[in-house]
């Protein structure tokens, strides 16, 4: 058996190495320093001695680990090391396999004083390296395998290293793993936010670690910020103390878009459709799914009986639009009795579709001019609170013009409230926001262009399959799952640059982007019903940008006028050749 | 409740933020960048040299991969780094990040990426390699970055590219890994360390780019997480990886490589960060640093280079967002990230 431990810890002398911690690599924020060339030279000298000894003591290290040799030495050398250099992770496994053998072999009382001189070095460790992540995790290690842990003791000094620096996340997660394994009642703890937030409001950490306390402490479930609702008005009045103390701190505003919410909305069916050519039938939701997975069941069933059928999506993954093929015996020319039953844990969706014997396809679509689909981006907060937040912030912005926060919140309060009633101020503030901020003008414009589409979208007639969007300044495109029914859509006269999910528009025949920035059609893929497509006047300039209109099998005509393609004279004859039977205006 | 009286101030917080010095450089310095990171490894009793060993791995990942993405991969010793990584696998099938040092997920990652650049998984036993990450993953989903319990989203990131790039994803249980990443997603769309952890733009990458890999990006809300991220953009240009942070040249790839996943790289302002990944440059060395100023090393250089990729530097490769290593490199592999 070993003799007791006396842990000499860390040499401190002109050649020990925790003297050079600051220069050790990747450490940020070295600043370089011109030398003359006697100081390098010096600087070179010293260096080499210092390298010896840790080379020396790496060596000696590993032989001991090799030879099993778990003794007090082989922890005074590493010891030596990860003073200097915490992140030589294997020396910590070492001192773990040293521990381990120290915790089954000697006696108890030097079990106690070993694991605790161990929490010392790690102390002096992380005064050293506070965002070592292997220190962290070590001294984690240590504690769960202490013989008498003193937890009391750990959560002091958390209080210490976050007052060093109350933004340190590897000393947040230490500080909740000392509250998980001792049991700390998280009220102490959202008292504990509370004191750090009043003493500096800025401090993201703390509301960070309040959004998760409040969750359990108060849990709602009806509610998608998961709070109850009398504990968030305390927090809306806590936040709002903070950002009228100082408007430009980012985390108050973003803690308080996290009590506004948003609710995440149940699972709806948004169109089916039945078509006698294709012998199929494709059905579309609200949100991405995967049917057979998170306990999602869709079933169809045709004049009465089930049909068993495989439900495909375009990548065999979560999608908005699912695909069926249907036996063609089951829709002959009679008339066929479609239902769709859609089922999981939360929803239970029944809907029917006929298809008349002389239909050769038909359709049934939710309506898109119901607001609420668009209203759910700050659904947790009650219409009252919303306006409260409302005049607050308009409050502030009558103080602070240019505080881009208070207006940003303000554009989301008013579209949350009414976006029809409030559209032209939303527009008008957008604008401000591009104004004081313009490092993020094209948030700001896509923000913008999605509350144009779903004003459109909203104003569009349920029974017409055609819908408008030139002439809207658009540089994105916004909820194309829901005009996977359309026919003829206009997206002419913006500034697109493409549209990720072209695909969704399984039913378009006429599509006309005219006056755009695309230069590429890599979007423009596995269109069944494209068979018009009008893309003048864009920045189209070679004929492998057109590549992915050969997927679009029904394509008729195309029109590339105004396109650099157009000045190269070959251009014709290769677009024939790629796709023939098209015809093609240039 | 707390009471706080509620008082005006003129002037806020000041921003934490980095500045560029007039001199600083404006052109990219292509050949001296090459020529430092081909010196780097020569220099093997060099002080820094011998410290960094712990990642040694990591670091011939971050060198071959810069250096191809400069056209210049050639100028490295194949042979010598393929041995090297041969002799790191441990007979649990992983890697440590050197000889003699003990195996983990992030020296596996790294030995995966320089083998698939060299196209020479052959070198290694593969079967291994897979064993090894299917022995960490936990009954929740989650991943220990080796046998000691160390539990992070990067070694949720890691487990997932390894096998992703080895063509093995099936080894593992994906749908738990997904659900025990979604538990560490934050108030603010980001991610943290471990469920309760705060939001940081490198755990962000991790999360994001794990997603993205199994097709699953749909379970993130792209819009608040893209304006969390943008955010990160201060008045110089550059991006830090947390509010109230100072910016930092690794930051341009976590948080550049992020909104790329989720489409919405355009929101920030792409020249402002180019100019400040530019003025991190040494012009008398080669290399970038964090900050302008600052000194260089081969982790901000790769950062610095794959970023400029990212926001279409000519004269380098094309980067993958996902994987960081040359978009043709990944091609050829045959896998295919989900990006929105």
């Amino acid at each position: 058996m070993d003799s007791q431990p006396k842990l000499k810890l860390v040499e401190k002398g002109p050649c020990s190495l925790d003297n050079y911690n600051n220069d050790y690599f990747f450490q940020h924020g070295r600043i370089k320093v011109k030398t003359t060339a006697e100081q390098q030279e010096a600087k070179r000298i010293e260096r080499e001695k210092k390298l010896k000894i840790y080379q020396g003591a790496t060596k000696t290290a590993f032989e001991k680990r090799k030879n099993r040799e778990y003794d007090h030495e082989a922890l005074e050398v590493t010891g030596n090391i990860l003073a200097a250099n915490p992140d030589f992770y294997t020396l910590w496994n070492f001192r773990r396999e040293i521990l381990t053998h120290i915790k089954s072999n000697w006696e108890e009382e030097n079990v106690f004083k070993t694991f605790d001189g161990e929490l010392y070095f790690l102390e002096q460790c992380l005064k050293v390296n506070p965002k070592s992540y292997g220190s962290w995790q070590h001294r984690c290690w240590t504690m769960e395998n202490h013989t008498k842990p003193d937890w009391t003791r750990e959560l002091k000094l958390c209080n210490k290293f976050l007052e060093y620096d109350e933004r340190n996340f590897h000393c947040w997660d230490y500080r909740r793993f000392v509250v998980q394994m001792s049991s700390v009642p998280l009220k102490e703890e959202f008292a504990f936010t509370t004191e750090k937030i009043s003493t500096n409001f800025s401090n993201f950490s703390s509301w960070h670690y309040r959004s998760k306390l409040l969750q359990i402490l108060h849990p709602d479930k009806s509610s998608s910020v998961g709070v109850a609702e009398n504990v968030m008005l305390d927090e809306f009045e806590l936040v709002q103390n903070a950002f009228f103390t100082d408007p430009n701190d980012q985390s108050a505003w973003f803690y308080h878009r996290w009590l506004l919410g948003k609710s995440d909305g149940q699972l709806s069916l948004q169109c089916i459709q039945a078509s006698r050519d294709l012998q199929r039938v494709l059905i579309s939701f609200d949100q991405q799914v995967k049917i057979g997975f998170d306990g999602l069941v869709v079933d169809l069933s045709i004049n009465g009986s089930p049909v068993n059928v495989e439900w495909l999506s375009a990548k065999d993954n979560y999608s908005y639009i699912w695909f069926a093929s249907v036996p063609s015996d089951l829709m002959n020319d009679s008339n066929s009795a479609i239902e769709i039953t859609v089922k999981s844990e939360k929803v239970h969706q029944v809907q029917r579709l006929n298809l008349a014997a002389e239909q050769k396809s038909a359709l049934w679509q939710k309506e898109l001019t119901s607001m609420n689909i668009f209203t759910r981006d700050l659904g947790a907060a009650t219409t009252e609170t919303l306006n409260q937040e409302l005049a607050a912030c308009q409050q502030l912005h009558e103080l602070e013009q240019d505080n881009k926060w208070t207006l940003l919140t303000i554009v989301w309060l008013m579209q949350a409230l009414n976006p029809l009633v409030h559209h032209e101020d939303v527009l008008n503030y957008i604008a401000m926001l591009t104004e004081v901020d313009p490092m993020r003008k094209q948030f700001y414009v896509d923000m913008r262009s999605k509350y144009v589409m779903e004003l459109t979208i909203q104003k569009c007639h349920p029974s017409v399959l055609e819908i408008d969007f030139s002439n809207k300044q658009l540089t994105s495109t916004h909820h194309l799952e829901l005009l996977v029914s359309m026919v003829t859509i206009n997206l002419s006269n913006n500034q697109l640059t493409s549209i990720p999910s072209c695909t969704l528009l399984q039913s378009v025949t006429d599509l006309n982007i005219d006056n755009n920035l695309l230069s590429s059609c890599d979007f423009i893929a596995n269109l069944p019903a494209l068979e018009h497509l009008s893309l003048k006047n864009n920045e189209i300039s070679s004929v492998d940008d057109l590549l992915a209109l050969k997927s679009c099998s029904r394509l008729r005509s195309l029109d590339l006028q105004g396109n650099p393609l157009a000045r190269n004279a070959r251009s014709r004859a290769e677009i024939g050749l790629l796709l023939s039977g098209v015809e093609i205006q240039l | 409740m707390l009471a706080v009286n509620i008082s005006f101030r003129s002037q806020g917080t000041p921003i934490k933020d980095a500045s560029i010095p007039e001199n600083a450089p404006t052109d990219l310095f292509l050949d001296k960048h090459r020529d430092f990171i081909a010196a780097y490894g020569a220099k093997k009793d060099d002080y820094e040299y011998v410290l960094t060993e712990y990642l040694r791995l990591n670091g011939v990942y971050w060198g071959l991969t810069v250096m191809d993405l400069m056209g210049a991969l050639d100028r490295m010793n194949k042979d010598e780094v393929l041995e090297f990584v041969r002799q790191c696998q441990q007979p649990c099938g992983g890697f440590s990040a050197s000889i003699g040092h003990d195996p983990h997920l992030l020296s596996t990652l790294s030995a995966v990426q320089v083998l698939c650049l060299y196209d020479a998984l052959d070198v290694v036993r593969v079967d291994g390699v897979v064993e090894f990450v299917k022995s960490l993953q936990q009954d929740d989903g989650s991943f220990y970055g080796d046998k000691w319990g160390e539990v992070d989203t990067r070694f949720s990131f890691c487990a997932v590219a390894c096998l992703a790039l080895l063509d093995r994803l099936n080894a593992i249980n994906v749908d738990k890994a997904v659900d025990f990443v979604m538990q560490c997603m934050n108030f603010d769309g980001g991610f943290g360390c471990r469920p309760g952890s705060e939001t940081h733009s490198g755990q962000i990458y991790c999360c994001v780019g794990m997603l993205s890999i199994v097709g699953q990006l749909h379970r993130i809300n792209a819009d608040t997480l893209g304006w969390w991220l943008c955010e990160r953009q201060l008045p110089s240009g550059g991006l830090n990886g947390r509010p109230e942070k100072l910016p930092d040249v690794c930051y341009s790839w976590w948080v550049l490589s992020s909104l790329k996943i989720i489409g919405r790289l355009h929101w920030i302002n792409k020249d402002k960060l180019i100019k400040f990944i530019l003025a991190t440059q040494d012009d008398e060395t080669g290399g970038f640093a964090d900050r302008p100023g600052d000194m260089v090393d081969p982790f901000h250089t790769l950062f610095g280079i794959a970023g400029l990729s990212l926001m279409g530097q000519a004269n380098i490769k094309p980067v993958n967002p996902v994987f960081c290593m040359p978009e043709d490199v990944i091609r050829r592999i045959g896998v295919k990230p989900q990006l929105l």
